[in-house]
């Protein structure tokens, strides 16, 4: 990548500080997202993927948490050492992102219009009223019909499929570089889910912005991303382009997800059942103790001695496949 | 919402009824003869009789109330028992210093509290936040008449800075006028901010949680308009509720505080009234006031709708 990476974290470490102690939310990660790319971050509830999302835009409530170690590169400037008010000025502008729940990401006080024409006049340097025009050029592009009346529309008005277009609307208001998107379809029904992926890929060809998406449905992945990171209890596992990914997963990690996914293409027998969903057995490791060596040997049924007392190195498979595994033949 | 307004307007009625029926019996029924204080320390209970039927305070208690009601129904609050004039006529001479006195407490109070307390939720748990929450636990606790003789003994004994007492009317000029209300004003507005203030702290905290304030921090916004457009319009339907609710608390600070401060308004009247056991004045001045409160919880309901679009009558 290098050359054509617009963002590269390196490295990171967030932490957050708790009653049980210091929580290592994200210990260690690092990757690169090239221009105008989809990259996607999977892994499950408490992995690290949401935090790392936030870091990037420097967000971690600094009474809680903090980055504590790392690089994070956007076009070239160094975040973590900018000024809070220089953070401002790229939030929402260059590097913009999107929630999860868009029944609680919008302001329920205020109309739509003025929630995305705010955005536009923070960082476009334009009066109200163009910013007006512009909220309602982005409603059309994201595809809500009657733009001019939905402005005027609180968000108690409207649907969550139309609020999470509404949150697009809003983050791509300023031809942002890089969308980060945070479980942007999870809270929605399955056929709202394909409408608002199909429309962040329609709209990132259109417009060139890379998009960061986190997600732990691995259905998402499949069919919206180039690229995959896997991350597990903080730390990445694995990461390929997608393909690669689901042909051949490496990781003991990568593959216990894959054999969760619920498959309907697998006969069921003669009595009629189909083979039970493969679990991955034990559970998520408590952060607030530092991990020594690969974070899933407790759960790892390759697991070895030296798996438990020395953290893997990445080693390459190819074609931009990296692992960090001990057992893995290449 | 003209609708909302009106049928608001009709539910008053009640609520002002059962506040006439209270005051009206709450007095005949408490201890003390009206009559005898009227005569006088040394009366014979020949002249105490002649006073109760002068007064018609010898007929049935509910033919006293459909003579008062009946009146009252025409705008007429009845005559003092003392002076002989009537009750509306001594409250309209008393009723401008109430008014500039309250009136200046609430935007004081408002105006300062509501900053302080989203300072406090903005800097939450630090030094501003936590010096700012212990004077307005002091301020909460401390009765309205003790701060008044503090501020009264520095600031116009001491210091003379400020006149003991007394209260000049806006015709005697602007700064006579002003200066006479600012101690009164601070002593009576103290506990109101420091409610006002912790609301609104409590109150930004918790919308200062919500994934919209996220959002707006993830759009690079500026601090002052994410705390004041985004966070303190959502907070603001506690806060308002709370400062109508104060205004039962001003009234009663009222007087107090123009006791303490010797100010001719319808709380010196009230104290008056109710040493006498004058009737007219005090039914009368406890009618007012529940009109007022009521007034004011109207217009915060109907400002509710202004605030949250959610909310629709």
């Amino acid at each position: 990548m290098g050359v054509s990476a617009i963002l590269e974290v390196r490295d990171l470490h967030t932490q957050f500080n708790t009653l049980d102690g210091v929580v290592r939310a994200v210990d260690g990660v690092s990757f690169d997202v090239a221009r105008g790319e989809t990259l996607g971050i999977v892994g499950e509830s408490g992995c690290g993927k949401s935090v790392t999302a936030l870091s990037i835009l420097r967000l971690i409530p600094p009474e809680t948490g903090r980055i504590a170690q790392g690089s994070i590169r956007f076009e070239g400037n160094e975040l973590t050492h900018l000024s809070e008010q220089q953070m401002k000025s790229l939030r929402g502008h260059r590097i913009s992102m999107i929630f999860q729940e868009p029944m609680t990401s919008l302001n329920p006080v205020l109309t739509v219009g003025t929630q995305i024409a705010e955005n536009v006049v923070r960082h476009m340097n334009v009066s109200w009223a163009a910013a007006r025009d512009r909220a309602r050029e982005m409603l059309d592009l994201v595809r809500i019909a009657d733009a001019r009346r939905r402005l005027d529309e609180y968000p108690h008005q409207l649907s969550g499929g139309m609020r999470q277009r509404v949150m697009i609307a809003m983050a791509l208001s300023c031809d942002p570089q890089v969308l980060i998107a945070d479980e942007p379809t999870t809270a929605l029904d399955v056929t709202i889910q394909a409408q608002i992926l199909d429309l962040m890929i329609e709209l990132k060809e259109k417009t060139g912005t890379a998009i960061v998406l986190i997600t732990h449905d691995l259905g998402v992945v499949a069919e919206t991303t180039e690229r995959v990171v896997v991350m597990y209890a903080g730390r990445k596992v694995e990461e390929a382009p997608v393909e690669a990914l689901f042909e051949n997963p490496l990781h003991p990690y990568t593959r216990g997800l894959m054999r969760a996914i619920p498959r309907l293409d697998v006969e069921a027998d003669a009595a009629g059942t189909r083979p039970r969903l493969q679990e991955i057995p034990g559970l998520v490791p408590i952060l607030t103790q530092p991990i020594v060596g690969c974070a899933f040997a407790a759960r790892c049924e390759l697991a070895t001695d030296r798996c438990r007392a020395t953290l893997p190195p990445f080693v390459d498979a190819g074609g931009g496949h990296t692992v960090a595994c001990w057992e893995v033949k290449l | 919402m003209t609708a909302y307004i009106i049928r608001r307007l009709f539910a008053t009625l009640p609520v002002m009824a059962v506040v006439a029926l209270f005051v009206f019996f709450l007095l005949r029924l408490a201890p003390g003869d009206p009559a005898a204080i009227i005569a006088g320390d040394d009366a014979t209970t020949e002249a105490i009789e002649a006073v109760r039927m002068k007064l018609g305070l010898d007929r049935p208690l509910v033919e006293q109330f459909v003579v008062w009601v009946w009146a009252l129904l025409q705008g007429d609050l009845g005559v003092s028992i003392f002076s002989n004039l009537p009750v509306t006529r001594l409250m309209a001479q008393r009723v401008e210093p109430t008014i500039a006195l309250t009136l200046s407490t609430l935007v004081v109070a408002v105006s300062l509290a509501i900053p302080i307390g989203v300072v406090a939720a903005w800097k939450a748990r630090k030094l501003v936040d936590r010096v700012v929450m212990g004077f307005a636990v002091l301020g909460f606790a401390m009765p309205v008449f003790v701060l008044a003789y503090v501020l009264i003994y520095f600031f116009a004994v001491q210091w003379q800075l400020l006149p003991v007492q007394g209260y000049q009317p806006m015709s005697a000029g602007l700064w006579p006028f002003v200066e006479s209300l600012i101690l009164p004003s601070v002593a009576l507005g103290v506990t109101y901010m420091a409610l006002i203030a912790r609301i609104t702290r409590a109150s930004m905290l918790e919308v200062l949680q919500q994934d919209y304030i996220r959002t707006a921090n993830a759009k690079g916004l500026a601090t002052d308009r994410v705390l004041l457009l985004h966070a303190l319009k959502n907070a603001s339907v506690p806060i308002v509720t709370v400062i109508g609710i104060g205004i039962a608390l001003l009234i009663s600070g009222v007087v107090i505080t123009e006791t303490v401060f010797n100010i001719p308004g319808l709380g010196r009247l009230t104290v008056d009234a109710v040493l006498k056991r004058d009737y007219p004045i005090v039914q009368g001045l406890i009618l007012v006031f529940a009109g007022v409160k009521v007034v004011v919880n109207l217009i915060i309901d109907i400002s509710y709708a202004f605030l949250d679009p959610r909310i629709r009558y």
